[in-house]
């Protein structure tokens, strides 16, 4: 799911949904729009060395 | 009679990003190809439609503040997208037989020029989307 942060694409705050033939990641990267279904990095746990 | 004055009416969309303020020239052109059949015994010469070609052009100011025209072009050049234009801002939205939305799909942005700098003058650039299946919609 995307949602709109410039208001040259919409209402900031609301959902995006591309239409056919739109460059997603273009618009991602100039700041439009941001991805609110990415993942987040995997958290890791590094087991401490038993003495 | 009648011809068309464009004021401050016709709207522009580059990849879901309305650059309509920063616009000051569309030209959508819709080009079937000629493909010369002429053969002995003709008199003229005689086409035949080949492959279609669209393109639209655009001038626009350069901005490069956030949200802005190079924000928004920055990261198609190379790639495709989607382009609208209308001859009012409302066509965009809501289309009619007279106010048709030219929507051009998988439009190829072949080159931008990332500054313009003259003295004195503000910074514009003319751009060209090339390619792609051009569709309007007039309901």
């Amino acid at each position: 799911m995307y949602k709109i942060v410039s208001p040259r694409v919409g209402v900031p705050g609301t959902e995006f949904v591309p239409e056919k033939g739109v460059n997603i990641e273009a618009l991602i990267a100039g700041g439009f729009v941001v991805d609110t279904g990415a993942k987040k990095s995997a958290k890791t746990t590094t087991e401490q060395p038993k003495d | 009679m009648a011809t068309s004055t464009y004021l401050s009416n016709p709207g522009v969309i580059v990849n879901s990003v309305s650059l309509t303020d920063q616009c000051t020239s569309a030209t959508v052109t819709n080009t079937a190809e000629a493909l010369e059949s002429t053969a002995f015994g003709s008199t003229s010469r005689v086409f035949v439609s080949g492959l279609f070609s669209q393109e639209i052009t655009l001038d626009l100011y350069m901005s490069y503040a956030a949200s802005e025209t190079y924000a928004t072009l920055a990261a198609l050049v190379g790639t495709t997208t989607t382009v609208k234009v209308s001859n009012t801002v409302a066509g965009l939205a809501t289309p009619s037989a007279t106010e048709p939305c030219f929507t051009l799909t998988g439009a190829y942005l072949e080159a931008l020029p990332v500054i313009n700098a003259s003295m004195g003058e503000l910074s514009t650039i003319s751009i060209t989307f090339k390619g792609g299946v051009l569709t309007t919609a007039v309901s």
